[in-house]
C-alpha cells in the first residue's frame, strides 16, 4: 500500500458466496417477477399450446382420418353431413422446459469475481422468472465439460435449489459450450429454450456451442456477459500476454496503437457474435458486468427479444 | 580541442567499460511482465494482422540502444572537460597561497587579518579570466592544498571561506617549492601570496622557476609582546620542587609595562610587574615552586589594560611530570651501598627481602621496581628490574659460564659509556671505576650496551616481558663503583626510566614541529587529544609517539590505558614579530600586485554536453510516459 493507491483503478468488490443471493437480491427477483407479468401479460406464461389430436378440451380444427387414428376422435357429425372422415383436433396447454447453460470456465473469473457473480445472478434471475411462470427449469454448468447439472424443477419454491446450485460453482478450465448441447440433448426428453449465460470466449468458437444447441432442437438464447476491461489490458510496453484459460503466453510490445487495434478487434468480435445470432434468429443480449441487473433483465432482454 | 578533465586514454577506458555494460544489458533478454488476458486468440488475430510489427520493434530497440550509447558518450566526453584548442595555454595557472601562520590571528584589523586575507583572496578569484585556472592552498608550517587546479570559482571561494590560521610558524620556502611543483610546465604560471609578509628570509635556492610572483599584504601594525619560551623542570635531587623559566620579548615601538602571572593548576603562584623596552628580551627564572601540580601556565597582560595585537603568544603552557611514589623490592643478602643509594630519593618505598622471601613479597603487593643483588628472582612481567650480576637461574639474559677477572695488579674499567641513554645521564665519573670480575651474558637483539670495557659489556639496558631492565654484569662490591657519584645517580636514573620519568622530560613542545612524546614500554599506538577536542591516532616509533602539533595549549596523550598531559606553545619569535610588510621578495624576485584576468565568457563545453544529455533523458521520459516509445 502506498501513497499512489488513489491512482489505481478501483475494482468492484466481489460478493461473498453468502451475500450472492441475499435477501435484497431475492426482493429484487420478486420485483422482477411482478414487473415482468405486468409488462408481458399473456405472453410469457407457460401457455404454449400444442395441437395434439384427441387430447385436451378446447377444439382447434379437423384433419383427414388416417388409418390408425383413434376412432374416438372421429367427428361423427361432420361425417353425417359430408360423409368425410375427419378427426377432431384439440389444443392442449404444455409447460415449457427452460435450460439455463452457465459458463463456469476460468475466463468467467477474470479480473476478480465480478463477472462470475454477475453471470450467476443473471442465471438466478432467469430461473426465478421461469419458475414463476410455471415453466420447468434445469441448469447446466459447463466449462471443459459439464461440471454440474440441476435436474428439471418446477414451481417458485424451487428457486432455493437454484441458489444452492449456483453457490457451489467455481470458475475453472477452458470453455467448451458445445458440451452443454450434447449433454442437454442426451438427457432431456423434451426440447425447449436453452439460455446461454457466457462471455463466449470459446477457443473452439462460440458458433459451435450455439449450433450444438440448435442441432439438438433447442431454441438457444444468448446472454453475452461483457466487461469493458477485456478490451484493454491496462499495461504498456514489453509484456507476456498469458491466456487465463489455457495459460499460453505470447510476447507482445503493447503500444497505444496496438491496444487501439485490439479494442477495435474486440468490438468487431462482439458485433460478429451479435450478427451470428441475428442471422440464425437466436435471441441475443449483452449484459455488461457494470450494468444494473434488473434493468438488464427487464429492458435489455425485452429489446433483444429474449422474452416475448 | 584539449581535455582538462580526464585524459583521453582514461575517457576511452571509461567509455569502453560503460559501453560494454550498456550493450551487455541490451543483449540480455528482458524478463517480461506477465499480463493476464481473458481470451488470447483475439490478440493473436490482431498480431497476425501486422506483419511489419516485429521489424519495427527491432528497430525501436536498436534506436533505444543507440540513444543510450549517445547518452553515455555525452557523459563520458563531459568527464573529459573538453575546451577549444589552446584555451588552457592562453589562460593563467595560479597557485594562491594563503598565509595561515599564527601572525594572521592578529587583531590589528577589524575582524582580524584572516578576514582581510579571505576578502582579498575572494577578489582575486573573482578577477579570474575565462581561461584561467587556480589552486588554493594554505601555508603555515606545512602546505595544505584546499582545492585541485580548477576554474570553478565557486569551489575556489568555498575553499577561501574554509581557510583558518593555525597556531604555527610559517615555512615560506616549502610553500614556494610546492607552488613551483604545481606550476611546472605551465607557460602562464603565477604564485600569489596573500598574507602579512612578516616572514623570515627565504633560502637562496628557492625560486618561483619563471612563474610570476604576486603579493597582497594584509595588516596595519604590529604592537605585540609575546612569551617566546616557557619551560619547567623538577630539581634532580629534590623532586618535590621545581623551577620554571619564562622568556618574553617586546616588538612594540615603545616601552611597555606588563604583568607576568605564573599559575599551577589554575592557582597563581607568581606575579611580577615588568617594564620592557622596545625590542628587549626578558628572561625570568622562578625557583623552588611547589611541584604538586601538573599544569603550569604563564600569562602576560599590559598593565594599562589594553591588549596587544596578537593574543596567541600572551600565554604559554608547560607540564611537570607526575611524581609517583615508587615501590622498590630489594632482594639480596644486604648491601649497604645499595641501601645508602636508595635512601637519597625520599619518593622511594623500599622493601628488603632475601631470595627466599621474594616470591611471597611479590605475591603480596605490586612493586614498580625489583632490584636483585646477586640473587635469583622471578620478576613479574611489566616490572622494572635492576639486576646486579644475577645467577643463571634468575637473570634477564642467559649467563655464560665462567668469570672474566682483571689481570693481576690491574682492573677492568669503563672504556666506553653511552651517555645519551637516560640511565647513564649525569655520570661523568664512571670512567674512573675499577672492577675486579665480570660475568658474561648473552645479549639479545635490542639490548643496548650503556658501558663496556675490555671484558665486554659492563652495563646493559633492555626490555623483557613488557618491562625494562638494567643489568650490571659485575658485583658492585668487587669494584669501587659505589664510591662514585655516578652510583646513586645511575640507580635513580634507572628507576626514573622505568617509570617514564627520564631526565629528558620535555615540559612543552613548539607548534609546527614533530613532537616525539614518550609512551609506556610495549605500546605501539597512541591517541592525541588536542585542545580543540580533535582526536588523532599517532604512530609510536622507538618508544615515542610522533605527532605534528599545530595547536597551542594542553594536549592529552592516551596510550596503554593511561594519559599524559602535553603542552604546546607557539614559541616562535618570527610569528610574534607580527608587524606587516608591504612587499615580498624571494631572492632577487620582488613580488608585484596581482593582475585581473582577461575579460570574456568561459567556454565550458561540458555544460552543453550535460544539458544535451538531460534533454535526451527528458525527451525519453516524456515519450515513455506519453506511451509514444513504449
Amino acid at each position: 500500500m502506498g501513497w499512489l493507491d488513489w491512482l489505481r483503478p478501483k475494482k468492484k468488490p466481489a460478493a461473498s458466496e453468502a451475500e450472492l443471493f441475499d435477501e435484497a437480491f431475492q426482493r429484487k427477483l420478486e420485483y422482477l417477477a411482478v414487473a415482468s407479468r405486468r409488462l408481458f401479460a399473456g405472453r410469457m406464461r407457460a401457455e404454449r399450446r400444442t395441437r395434439i389430436a384427441g387430447s385436451g378440451i378446447e377444439f382447434a380444427d379437423h384433419r383427414p382420418y388416417t388409418p390408425g387414428d383413434d376412432l374416438r376422435a372421429l367427428d361423427w357429425s361432420v361425417y353425417g353431413r359430408t360423409e368425410r372422415l375427419l378427426v377432431k383436433r384439440f389444443e392442449e396447454e404444455e409447460d415449457l422446459t427452460i435450460a439455463i447453460v452457465l459458463d463456469v470456465s476460468a475466463s468467467m473469473g477474470f479480473g476478480g469475481r465480478a463477472r462470475f457473480d454477475h453471470a450467476r445472478r443473471l442465471a438466478a434471475a432467469m430461473a426465478y422468472l421461469s419458475l414463476s411462470n410455471l415453466d420447468r427449469v434445469t441448469m447446466v454448468a459447463v466449462s471443459t465439460k459439464v461440471v454440474r447439472r440441476l435436474p428439471p424443477a418446477r414451481g417458485r419454491g424451487q428457486i432455493f435449489k437454484v441458489f444452492e446450485f449456483l453457490r457451489g460453482l467455481e470458475p475453472s478450465g477452458e470453455t467448451a459450450l458445445s458440451e452443454a448441447g450434447r449433454t442437454l440433448g442426451a438427457e432431456l426428453k423434451r426440447r425447449g429454450v436453452a439460455i446461454v449465460v457466457s462471455d463466449l470466449y470459446d477457443p473452439a468458437g462460440f458458433e459451435r456451442g450455439i449450433n450444438a444447441l440448435r442441432y439438438q432442437k433447442f431454441e438457444p438464447m444468448v446472454i453475452h456477459v461483457t466487461d469493458a476491461r477485456d478490451a484493454d489490458p491496462g499495461a504498456r510496453g514489453d509484456v507476456l500476454l498469458v491466456d487465463t484459460e489455457t495459460g499460453d503466453g505470447r510476447e507482445v510490445t503493447l503500444t497505444p496503437a496496438l491496444v487501439a487495434r485490439f479494442r477495435d478487434a474486440h468490438t468487431h468480435w462482439r458485433h460478429e457474435v451479435e450478427g451470428f445470432c441475428k442471422a440464425r434468429r437466436v435471441a441475443y443480449a449483452q449484459a455488461d458486468v457494470e450494468g444494473a441487473l434488473e434493468e438488464q433483465v427487464l429492458n435489455l432482454f425485452r429489446r433483444s427479444g429474449l422474452v416475448e | 580541442m584539449e581535455w582538462l578533465g580526464l585524459a583521453p586514454s582514461q575517457l576511452a577506458w571509461v567509455g569502453a567499460l560503460a559501453g560494454a555494460a550498456v550493450v551487455g544489458l541490451y543483449l540480455l533478454r528482458q524478463r517480461r511482465r506477465r499480463v493476464l488476458v481473458p481470451f488470447a486468440p483475439l490478440w493473436a488475430r490482431v498480431l497476425e494482422e501486422r506483419p511489419s510489427a516485429k521489424l519495427f520493434e527491432r528497430l525501436r530497440r536498436l534506436l533505444s540502444l543507440l540513444l543510450q550509447l549517445v547518452l553515455l558518450g555525452l557523459l563520458v566526453v563531459a568527464l573529459g572537460d573538453p575546451r577549444p584548442a589552446g584555451a588552457s595555454r592562453r589562460g593563467r595557472t595560479t597557485v594562491l597561497l594563503l598565509d595561515a601562520s599564527a601572525s594572521m590571528s592578529a587583531t590589528d584589523l577589524p575582524g582580524g587579518r584572516a578576514a582581510a586575507a579571505r576578502e582579498a583572496a575572494r577578489r582575486i578569484v573573482r578577477a579570474m579570466g575565462p581561461d584561467d585556472r587556480m589552486l588554493v592552498a594554505q601555508m603555515d608550517a606545512e602546505v595544505t592544498a584546499l582545492t585541485p587546479l580548477t576554474d570553478d570559482s565557486t569551489a575556489l571561494e568555498t575553499a577561501v571561506t574554509a581557510y583558518r590560521p593555525r597556531d604555527t610558524g610559517l615555512d615560506l620556502s616549502r610553500a614556494l617549492r610546492f607552488a613551483r611543483d604545481v606550476l611546472r610546465g605551465n607557460a602562464h604560471g603565477e604564485v600569489i601570496v596573500v598574507g602579512d609578509g612578516a616572514y623570515p628570509p627565504v633560502a637562496g635556492d628557492v625560486t618561483t622557476d619563471g612563474s610570476a610572483l604576486r603579493f597582497v599584504g594584509v595588516g596595519r601594525r604590529g604592537r605585540n609582546l609575546g612569551l617566546t619560551a616557557f619551560s619547567a623542570r623538577r630539581y634532580p635531587l629534590d623532586r618535590s620542587r621545581c623551577e620554571a623559566m619564562v622568556e618574553l620579548q617586546s616588538w612594540s615601538d615603545r616601552a611597555e609595562s606588563v604583568v607576568l602571572t605564573v599559575s599551577v593548576d589554575g592557582a597563581p603562584i607568581e606575579r611580577a610587574r615588568l617594564r620592557v623596552e622596545p625590542g628587549e628580551r626578558v628572561q625570568r627564572v622562578i625557583e623552588r615552586l611547589s611541584g604538586g601540580g601538573e599544569r603550569l601556565e604563564a600569562r602576560i597582560a599590559l598593565e594599562d589594560g589594553s591588549r596587544d595585537d596578537l593574543s596567541l603568544d600572551d600565554v604559554a603552557y608547560a607540564t611537570l611530570p607526575e611524581r609517583r611514589r615508587a615501590r622498590v623490592l630489594s632482594v639480596g643478602n644486604g648491601n649497604r651501598y645499595l641501601e645508602a643509594a636508595l635512601l637519597l630519593d625520599e619518593y622511594l618505598e623500599v622493601v628488603d627481602a632475601t631470595a627466599a622471601q621474594a616470591p611471597a613479597a611479590l605475591s603480596r603487593g605490586r612493586f614498580d621496581v625489583v632490584i636483585s643483588d646477586g640473587a635469583a628472582v622471578q620478576v613479574p612481567p611489566g616490572v622494572g628490574w635492576i639486576s646486579l650480576r644475577p645467577p643463571p637461574d634468575g637473570s634477564p639474559r642467559p649467563v655464560e659460564p665462567g668469570l672474566f677477572s682483571a689481570p693481576a695488579g690491574g682492573a677492568i674499567v669503563f672504556d666506553r659509556v653511552d651517555r645519551r641513554h637516560p640511565v647513564t645521564r649525569f655520570t661523568s665519573d664512571l670512567e674512573e671505576a675499577h672492577i675486579g670480575r665480570v660475568a658474561r651474558y648473552r645479549l639479545a637483539p635490542g639490548d643496548r650496551v650503556l658501558g663496556s670495557g675490555s671484558a665486554g659489556p659492563l652495563l646493559v639496558a633492555g626490555e623483557r616481558d613488557g618491562g625494562r631492565f638494567v643489568l650490571f654484569t659485575f658485583d658492585v662490591r668487587e669494584s669501587d663503583v659505589p664510591l662514585l657519584v655516578s652510583w646513586p645517580v645511575m640507580l635513580i636514573n634507572a628507576i626514573d626510566w622505568f617509570s617514564g620519568e627520564d631526565g629528558a622530560f620535555q615540559s612543552s613542545y613548539r607548534t609546527g614541529t614533530a613532537w616525539r612524546m614518550p609512551v609506556p614500554a610495549g605500546e605501539r599506538e597512541a591517541t592525541v587529544e588536542t585542545p580543540s577536542g580533535r582526536r588523532v591516532r599517532v604512530p609510536v616509533m622507538e618508544g615515542r609517539a610522533v605527532f605534528f602539533g599545530t595547536e597551542a595549549g594542553f594536549h592529552r596523550l592516551h596510550s596503554g590505558g593511561s594519559h599524559t598531559l602535553i603542552a604546546g606553545n607557539l614559541g616562535d619569535p618570527d610569528e610574534s614579530a607580527c608587524a606587516p610588510r608591504a612587499t615580498l621578495s624571494v631572492g632577487s624576485t620582488r613580488a608585484t600586485a596581482p593582475l585581473p584576468g582577461a575579460r570574456g565568457l568561459r567556454r565550458e563545453w561540458w555544460v552543453a554536453l550535460l544539458a544535451a544529455a538531460a534533454l535526451i533523458v527528458v525527451a525519453e521520459w516524456a515519450t515513455w510516459h506519453r506511451r509514444v516509445t513504449v
